[in-house]
């Protein structure tokens, strides 16, 4: 049956939707399994369509854009009604974008810059007639409503948002097979893994990989997704996940691979193992998405594996952007902050110690380094690794320590002429200070 | 009784807004309104800003055509800084922004638009969109998705992401392209021109199957206002002209452009109505974008378009040619232009090379002015820079703006022909491609 899909555009710049339909063919193995109910972008359909439907009749709503006019404020309400399922999509709908910088000011002086002063302004108001009116600062939508799932980048790849997709469609990459991994491993007569006390995923895993991990004894993490049936042994495995606070180490990160790879979270979560995505699955212990088709008791051990991973903070370390920047540290030194219109930063060395501001040590991974990858530093659209006010001090503090940078904490804020631009660029509407 | 008839939200477009028509007790339209509920105040929040990261903002005023806004303010930084660039930046920044207009242009002439023509404009709308269309017609959906696939990838490669780019920078651009991706490119020159070619054939059918339509429909004389390069149709480098009603053209250069465009506040949208300032407002309102483009252009910039050009203005017999449905066809000339000018660029190996930005560059208190031509429309920043180059102000005239006049000007006058003419009644209309 096809699932029911809603999404709404609050103010924006479409850049969200542009890059869902950059799948362009891609589109073709995801659209036919959508019902969309609502997409002012592509299709037809009226808000009072919408407002007919029943509450909670909508399988996911996508919330794109940022709360910026009364109009959106309404619009994420009505979506949370009707959708039992609702994504954040987009750094606006995530964390404001850069609208939010429009909080350092109050609306009125907002509204007058556009209507009143602009030097291209003859006739000068501000529109009353047929508009909704603003409201006074930019929040998030999850100060608004209660949100499901984040879908954060400016815009998110577009692979980002086809994986969302299908992992909500239950979609899989790989064809689910009748059989275990069990069946072919070599440890299967002795030594099994299990046995041992190491959590091996093979009871519940697809037959049917080449790198076969346990060959070189480690246990197998999930890569081929879930199986149609389970192996004799998936008693052990669901007995050890009750109990995970007595794993190793080692097995706690196989956990997250696990879950990374079996679950398709990590196309959803922008490549990231503990991204806001599986926070809030975590949160609640269980996955809410339908996760079709699985065995009943793998659904089990899943559910088992988040519920712990919601017991453990310690385990969310969230992966930033320089973990996937393939430029050398160790070789220069920041010792002045430059400009990005001075000079030209050579492709092989880190920005920071070329002297460039690249926030990459404290923006969430997710992108693949796009921007550096055409000799842009990061200016942080995937949202910060760190929920803290004061990002400056903790882009100083970091890079203080990680990378050689030959400036005291006051020479370096001397040098940044723009702190609230440079560090909260994208998420200035989540900052307290300016709400 | 009076009648009130609203569309909300108006569908298949980029950006927020509703219409709105009164009908009197005589059965004449009293009122046509185009209500744009949104706005995100770029103006205000670029204050403050490093001014070389201005086109890394105002990006995110539109998801499909971010490059034209990073683009554009670079310009104008460039304009006050009294910066040049290198050749090789001039050339990749041309073969980015044409890379976009064909991309762009298809979205729009294949997503937005075509349901209308190939489903019928009365179609259920359920039915009324490109999802229907790929399922119906998978050939030309195909085609369609190949090509503008073909134009984001481009801009992709050039500008660093598609939505959003960030490669260019004051004094030229951050990186040069990769002789591996401009051969990559160039191979796949031959296909898209192909498939341009089969669009135009496609654009000429539904012309001569929606004639009566083009013909008497919406037939609305205005302003136009365009850019040329010295009267050749340009999208990157030139001045603005400004067409009059009866076809007298006025060339300005862009520095005076505050005694040409006036934007009137109107008290039901936070779009400004943007006009011709020597004839006040409403009189003076213009229309931009393709067809002002093609009105406003003497020749096309390259020999297939400047063809089709010509084709146009023999078929519709006028100039300027104030028919509004022509707009579609305006769309495919300039598609073609941009898909000749893509394919002479990438023949050019100047792209590659490394010498692509300007060096040693200071920042001065001074103002610029840049202007580009987005797929929507002229696109004006004015920028007012400090002696650390920072942001003091900033003044925009964004491309969809400047449609919002002339739209409401159209669906004034269509609404009279609808509903006090009722011209639809004897119209004839074409059976759809899909039935």
């Amino acid at each position: 049956m096809a699932v029911k899909v809603c999404f709404s555009q609050l103010s924006s710049c479409w850049g969200c939707h542009q890059s869902l339909l950059n799948a362009h063919l891609g589109l073709l193995d995801v659209l036919p399994a959508l019902e969309i109910v609502y997409w002012p972008t592509v299709v037809d359909f009226k808000l009072a369509s919408l407002e007919a439907r029943e509450n909670g009749e909508v399988d996911v709503g996508f919330i794109e854009g940022l709360v910026r006019t009364k109009q959106d404020l309404e619009l994420t309400k009505l979506t949370r009604e009707k959708c039992k399922i609702i994504i954040a999509f987009g750094t606006c709908a995530c964390y404001g974008s850069v609208p939010g910088l429009a909080n350092q000011w109050s609306i009125e002086e907002v509204q007058n810059r556009k209507f009143m002063e602009v030097e291209s302004a003859t006739t000068k108001r501000i529109p009353d007639q047929h508009v909704p009116g603003f409201v006074d600062k930019v929040v998030n939508v999850d100060d608004i409503i209660k949100v499901d799932a984040y879908l954060s980048g400016c815009p998110p790849r577009t692979e980002q948002i086809v994986g969302a997709v299908q992992f909500l469609l239950g979609q899989k990459g790989f064809p689910m097979n009748e059989k275990t991994f069990c069946e072919d491993c070599v440890l299967k007569e002795s030594n099994c893994l299990l046995d041992k006390g190491i959590l091996c995923y093979g009871p519940v895993t697809s037959i049917g990989c080449s790198l076969k991990c346990p060959n070189k004894g480690d246990p197998c993490v999930g890569c081929m997704g879930p199986a149609k049936n389970t192996s004799e042994k998936v008693q052990k495995l669901l007995d050890m996940t009750k109990s995970l606070d007595y794993i190793s180490s080692g097995d706690k990160k196989n956990l997250f691979e696990f879950l990374s790879l079996f679950l398709n979270i990590p196309l959803m979560a922008g490549f990231d193992l503990s991204s806001d995505i599986l926070k809030q699955i975590k949160k609640r212990g269980k996955p809410d998405t339908p996760i079709t088709n699985m065995p009943s008791i793998t659904t089990e051990i899943a559910t088992n594996l988040l519920a712990f991973l919601a017991k453990h903070p310690e385990f969310h370390e969230i992966s930033n952007v320089c973990q996937t920047c393939p430029r050398i540290v160790g070789k220069g030194t920041m010792t002045k902050v430059k400009r990005d219109y001075e000079g030209l930063p050579n492709q092989e060395d880190c920005f920071i110690e070329q002297g460039y501001i690249c926030v990459g040590p404290i923006t969430k991974a997710g992108c693949g380094g796009l921007c550096i990858k055409v000799n842009a530093t990061c200016t942080g659209c995937y949202g910060q690794t760190e929920w803290v006010t004061d990002q400056a001090t903790r882009f100083y503090k970091t890079i203080k320590e990680s990378f050689n940078v030959d400036l005291s904490k006051e020479e370096f804020f001397t040098q940044v002429k723009d702190p609230i631009g440079t560090f909260n660029k994208f998420t200035l509407a989540s900052n307290r200070d300016f709400n | 009784m009076v009648k009130e008839i609203i569309v909300e939200p108006i569908t298949r477009l980029e950006g927020h807004g509703g219409l709105r028509i009164v009908i009197g007790d005589d059965g004449k339209v009293k009122d046509a309104q185009f209500n744009v509920t949104s706005t995100r105040f770029f103006e205000k929040f670029c204050e403050g800003r490093y001014c070389e990261h201005v086109p890394r903002i105002t990006t995110r005023i539109c998801g499909i055509c971010p490059i034209p806004h990073h683009l554009t303010p670079t310009k104008a930084v460039e304009d006050a800084w009294n910066v040049p660039i290198p050749t090789p930046a001039l050339k990749l920044r041309k073969l980015l922004i044409n890379a976009k207009q064909y991309s762009s242009h298809l979205l729009h002439f294949y997503a937005l638009a075509a349901p209308d023509f190939l489903v019928g404009p009365f179609a259920d709308p359920a039915l009324r969109n490109i999802v229907y269309v790929i399922n119906k017609m998978p050939d030309v959906g195909a085609m369609a998705l190949k090509m503008m696939d073909f134009g984001q990838k481009l801009c992709a490669e050039v500008g660093g992401k598609s939505v959003h780019p960030i490669a260019a920078i004051v004094g030229g651009m951050k990186k040069p392209m990769d002789e591996d991706a401009r051969q990559k490119f160039l191979k796949m020159v031959p296909e898209q021109v192909e498939f341009t070619k089969k669009t135009v054939d496609i654009a000429l059918k539904v012309i001569e199957d929606y004639w009566e339509v083009i013909a008497n429909v919406g037939v609305v004389p205005t302003y136009y206002l365009g850019m040329t390069n010295k009267g050749v149709h340009d999208i990157y480098e030139g001045d603005i002209r400004v067409v009059a009603p009866d076809g007298k053209k006025m060339d300005y250069d862009v520095h005076k452009y505050l005694d040409v465009i006036g934007e009137h506040v109107p008290a039901h949208s936070y779009a400004t109505h943007t006009y011709y300032k020597p004839a006040g407002y409403p009189d003076g309102i213009y229309r931009t974008n393709c067809l002002a483009m093609t009105n406003c252009a003497d020749k096309m910039a390259t020999p297939l378009a400047d063809e089709a050009l010509k084709a146009m203005k023999a078929k519709i017999g006028t100039d300027p040619i104030h028919h509004t449905f022509a707009y579609h066809w305006a769309r495919i000339i300039e598609t073609v232009e941009a898909i000749e000018v893509i394919a002479g660029l990438l023949e050019d190996s100047d792209i590659c090379n490394p010498d692509c930005k300007t060096l040693d560059i200071e920042p001065k208190e001074a103002e610029g002015i840049g202007i580009t031509e987005a797929p929507r429309g002229i696109l004006l920043y004015h920028i007012w820079s400090d002696a650390d180059g920072i942001c003091k102000k900033l003044n925009l005239l964004v491309a969809t703006n400047h449609n919002i006049a002339g739209i409401e000007k159209s669906l004034m006058h269509v609404a009279k022909q609808v509903f006090e003419d009722k011209v639809l009644d004897g119209l004839k209309l074409p059976d759809p491609w899909i039935k």
